[in-house]
């Protein structure tokens, strides 16, 4: 005898998510969900966004780490509101461990909510965390061959950060075919080439969030 | 390894579903992944195994269909797969696209008895 079933797997992360991009969107919190390998720089990118964001808008973070806090003890000097969500061994964020999280924050004193996933190019484009936009962020160091490895994500992605420009002459990165194998799989996606270290495209990233985080008001 | 946790929900509702029908065994579960998910076949069918261990699913077999990842044109309405990565129509060359199928995470059936 078949059963007939037809439905998404991941169905309660799914409604999970619905709920909370609908709670958010309530709220106006623009919520950002970073995903990129271990080692890009998702920590870095946050410290300098806070740096330069801190002032103009209310931020908090979420911090996926798969045991520690480190993470969450580097940003602790911007004094504003973290919680981290230790996946104890699990290779992505869900839906409901950030439901569970969102609690911890006043989110009507909040505009953006930052989530640092842990790091996976994989794992974490499957989980729908409610998030506004997912961000790809990806570094010179670990080759040009991301996207056209892992095209979920910088199919599903909003905008693309090419991290560690300025380690270039130490790789054999190359330019045109990391931006040709994103081209082709997503054509319009913004590209934001910068140097988290030492500063080089930041100003067009700062543009660009400032932009969503006002459109998003 | 996002295959563990998918294979725990799978499970979930393989058990559920088998319980409302009143099976005594699951001998089959039907699933349909996009390309686009990039699951392990092997990898995933092993965490599966272990999510029903001693469970009336213990013996099912899986069935794994792959689909491939298609999109329709929003400017010209083509319909056409997609290849090496290549997000782009393949009559207007527009990549204005929406998605058919190739995200699927799905189950489509059990059987039992």
């Amino acid at each position: 005898m078949e059963i007939k079933i037809m439905k998404n797997i991941l169905d309660r992360n799914q409604n999970k998510a619905d709920e909370v991009r609908k709670l958010l969107e309530l709220k106006k919190v623009l919520m950002v969900n970073v995903i990129s390998s271990p080692g890009a720089g998702k920590t870095t990118l946050l410290e300098r966004t806070c740096e330069e964001l801190g002032e103009k808008f209310r931020l908090g973070i979420v911090e996926g780490d798969i045991t520690t806090d480190r993470d969450a003890q580097r940003l602790k000097k911007y004094n504003i509101p973290i919680v981290v969500i230790n996946t104890e061994g699990g290779c992505h964020l869900d839906s409901h461990s950030i439901s569970k999280v969102l609690g911890y924050f006043d989110l009507d004193k909040l505009d953006v909510l930052f989530v640092e996933n842990v790091g996976n190019l994989i794992c974490p484009s499957q989980f729908d965390l409610g998030e506004t936009f997912k961000l790809a962020l990806v570094s010179t160091t670990e080759g040009d061959d991301k996207p056209d490895k892992y095209p979920m994500l910088f199919r599903e992605a909003k905008a693309v950060l090419l991290n560690k420009i300025d380690l270039v002459p130490y790789t054999n990165f190359n330019y045109n075919n990391f931006r040709s194998d994103l081209k082709k799989i997503n054509a319009n996606i913004p590209l934001f080439e910068v140097s988290c270290t030492r500063g080089d495209g930041l100003k067009e990233w700062f543009d660009w969030i400032t932009e969503k985080i006002n459109n998003f008001q | 390894m996002h295959e563990i946790k998918i294979a725990e929900d799978l499970s979930a509702i393989v058990l559920e579903t088998a319980k409302r029908e009143s099976l005594s065994k699951v001998t089959r579960v039907n699933i349909i992944f996009g390309q686009l998910v990039q699951i392990v076949p092997e990898i995933f069918e092993y965490a599966f195994r272990e999510t029903v261990r001693d469970t009336i699913a213990n013996d099912a077999d899986v069935f794994i269909e792959i689909v491939p990842v298609k999109m329709k044109c929003i400017k010209c309405g083509n319909d056409f797969l997609v290849k090496e990565n290549r997000f782009k129509c393949n009559v207007c060359f527009s990549t204005d696209l929406d998605i058919i199928s190739g995200k699927e995470l799905f189950i489509k059936s059990i059987e039992g008895e």
